[in-house]
């Protein structure tokens, strides 16, 4: 059988295309304002990666807050559920996810068999998510790429709000007028960041190992600042902005094998 | 002649007879209340889609709802007197302040009015809102929404300024302040209900007895207050009498709530929640229509039940859900449609029964001693009822809904989460909303939550 996992997030959306346990192929495109369009191409990029054809796959199981535009679905589950299944696929022993994604961040426990027995979201705010990260780059004028490497060259880390985003720019412009270096700012930017999202997941508790996963998965620097703010190793799986994607398409997989 | 309100109010169960006899009443508090022509055809397909219609009882239960927006919208040019309370603990010396009097009164808690009628029915709660931003309880101080729908709707003019206000200071203590503010706007008395809060933890059931004396004292107050203001003499009688009024509606209440265990659930949380807030929201057609009403879809609802009827498939994952949505129903549908079967709620558990050894010389200490056993004086008392009522009710999960600008609603919201999963072991999303106005917590922003709840309950129980 060959499985589609689509994950559609507000920044990004992720296709996956998987036969039996091997991942044929992924794409990793950004979302922009047409969320159809960007469905479609990700899902044709992964598709002509797999060197397969639309038609041939057997089962399509999307996810993420764009979930109901992907017409070719023949399912839709929460971004919650395909996380906790592909991470789980990806490290048999993890037992609590961080997802840290453009616009939410998420903390998820998983029992030994996989399942979800535990989640909390970020709640109205995007302090403690991408987007947070993307407002501060924007006013440090860096790429995003270069803010984990640069955090770790912080000597004296700024103290930064971490309860809003918008307060939090305008906090980051001043500090900046005073001449605190970048790097400084930078990590103190992924301390607040990382504080929020360990204040948010204490109500699901840590167990190892823990999973970081998402866009965000991709900078160090986060990684490193909610290690030392939980007080606990992180792993951050391969490829981790498609684990949700992944979990999508290994949901389709029990659901073909359930109909089937 | 066909009037404009016709097929609404039809829908709502009101006979041709009955709207004309009450035309000018409608007529007039319509007109108070903003209401025109796109507002009612607007209503007719809200309520067609967000209410399970088939049932009389519904259209029963939504037709009391209105009745008592008009009592309470044209009580003054009725030549009533008018006592407003304050949600959720005055409703019960309330009731009895109705019963004891000899005047012609309106006593309800007219915020929870109008979201069940303004919000539910027309959902035309915005513009109540929006007149309290601009009153003194701006956006963004994370201010209560009950409290920015009673100073809207005075500051529109919808509903009379009362002759006096009452409200406790337990609990909510935001209503008491919000009440001050009105004082000082509109000028009527207000008399506020205080409690001792700071109860050691674990000690509820039990308590101080010097709790039970203030709050009883605090409750004799209120009673001595309406005698000086209004005249009304509370006495032994008129709280045996308020029991008496009440009881065919409580006990209506408590069949509707047994049949909501049923397996199907037979008809949707939107219903029983309408049912229950008519007890919060008003003392007087809410006793007698209401009562009728409820009796009328037990009986349909039992019908459904011996038929294996209902509106989510057997198996549904059974939700003991602390709150429904008072202004959007379409809050509670996401959450059936989800596949949570919103089975249960605290009155499904009724609170511990009253030691009868404990000395009670007052009617204030009487109806503080039930206060006391009830979940407004005791975090500790509210986690346990929590955790009592998952235990012994057959639930897969419970939805503690919060909102965030309700300081003993937030407060709660990860310890009850922590405490039943901990104590009780059942599965329970804390989830931020806000059920009176739904402007920045609609179906769509919470769905993600929900939905992923009810997955993680359905995977569980098939395990299991």
């Amino acid at each position: 059988m060959i499985l589609g996992g689509v994950d559609v997030g507000a920044a990004t959306t992720k296709t996956v295309i998987l036969q039996d346990d091997k991942i044929l192929g992924f794409a990793v495109i950004n979302t922009g304002s047409d969320v159809i369009k960007a469905t479609n191409k990700a899902t044709h990029q992964a598709l002509d990666g797999a060197g397969v054809k639309l038609e041939e796959l057997d089962y399509v199981v999307s996810t993420g807050y764009g979930r109901e535009s992907v017409t070719f679905r023949n399912k839709t589950v929460t971004e919650i559920i395909c996380h906790a299944a592909g991470v789980s696929w990806m490290m048999s022993g993890a037992r609590t996810v961080i997802d840290i994604g453009g616009q939410d961040s998420k903390v998820i426990g998983i029992d030994e068999d996989g399942r979800v027995n535990n989640f909390i979201m970020n709640d109205k705010c995007a302090a403690g998510t991408g987007r947070f990260l993307e407002v501060m780059a924007r006013v440090l004028e860096i790429d995003l790429d270069e803010m984990g490497p640069l955090s770790l060259q912080a000597k004296k880390p700024c103290s930064v709000s971490s309860t809003c985003t918008v307060f939090a720019e305008s906090e980051m412009i001043s500090l900046r007028a005073k001449g605190e270096k970048r790097e400084d700012l930078i990590s103190g930017i992924h301390k607040a960041m990382a504080h929020r999202v360990a204040i948010m997941g204490q109500s699901v508790g840590f167990k190892k190992q823990i999973a970081l996963t998402g866009g965000v998965a991709h900078n160090i620097g986060i990684k490193k600042a909610l290690e030392e703010e939980i007080k606990m190793e992180i792993i951050t799986p391969d490829q981790p902005q498609i684990m949700g994607a992944l979990g999508a398409a290994l949901l389709a997989r029990t659901e073909a094998q359930r109909k089937a | 002649m066909a009037e404009y309100y016709d097929k609404l109010l039809g829908l709502c169960s009101f006979s041709t007879k009955e709207i004309d006899s009450l035309k000018p009443r409608l007529e007039k508090a319509f007109e108070k209340l903003g209401l025109n022509r796109q507002d009612f055809s607007r209503a007719e397909e809200r309520v067609a889609t967000q209410h399970d219609l088939e049932l009389v009882g519904v259209r029963k239960i939504l037709r009391a709802w209105l009745l008592d927006l008009l009592d309470l919208v044209l009580s003054r040019e009725e030549g009533k007197k008018v006592v407003y309370y304050g949600y959720p603990s005055i409703q019960g010396p309330g009731m009895t302040i109705k019963a004891a009097s000899n005047i012609n009164l309106y006593i309800g808690c007219p915020d929870v009015v109008l979201c069940h009628t303004l919000g539910q029915i027309f959902d035309k709660i915005t513009p109540l809102l929006e007149a309290a931003e601009k009153s003194g309880l701006p956006p963004g101080h994370g201010l209560c929404s009950l409290q920015q729908v009673r100073n809207g709707a005075l500051a529109l003019g919808i509903i009379p300024v009362p002759d006096l206000v009452t409200g406790s200071s337990y609990f909510c203590d935001m209503g008491s302040k919000a009440d001050e503010l009105l004082h000082e706007i509109y000028g009527h008395p207000a008399i506020y209900v205080d409690g001792i809060m700071d109860s050691a933890w674990g000690e509820y059931p039990q308590w101080l007895p010097e709790r039970l004396k203030f709050l009883g004292a605090q409750i004799d107050k209120l009673y001595a207050t309406v005698n000086d203001v209004l005249g009304i003499k509370v006495t032994q009688q008129s709280s045996e009498k308020a029991m008496q009024i009440s009881r065919r509606f409580f006990k209506a209440l408590g069949r509707l709530t047994k049949l909501m265990m049923a397996d199907p659930m037979p008809v949707s949380g939107v219903e029983s929640g309408m049912a229950l807030n008519l007890a919060a929201a008003s003392t007087g057609v809410s006793m007698t229509d209401g009562a009728e009403a409820i009796e009328t879809l037990c009986d349909e609802v039992q019908a459904r039940v011996d038929k294996s009827q209902g509106i989510l498939e057997k198996g549904a994952p059974r939700v003991l859900n602390f709150i429904q949505p008072f202004s959007d129903p379409s809050i509670t549908h996401m959450m059936e449609k989800a596949g949570l079967a919103l089975s249960s709620s605290l009155v499904t558990v009724p609170p511990p029964k009253r030691d009868p050894s404990i000395q009670i010389n007052t009617l204030g200490e009487d109806r503080a001693e039930a206060a006391l056993r009830d979940v407004y004086h005791s975090g500790y008392g509210l986690a346990k009822r929590f955790e009592d009522a998952a235990r012994l009710v057959n639930i897969d999960g419970v939805l503690w809904g919060y909102l965030f600008n309700c300081r003993p609603l937030a407060q709660y919201s990860h310890l009850v989460k922590q405490w039943v999963e901990k104590n009780a072991g059942i599965p329970t999303l804390s989830l931020e909303m806000d059920i009176y106005d739904s402007r920045s917590y609609g179906p769509e922003a919470l769905k993600t939550r929900v939905e992923a709840f009810a997955e993680m309950l359905r995977a569980r129980k098939a395990a299991m």
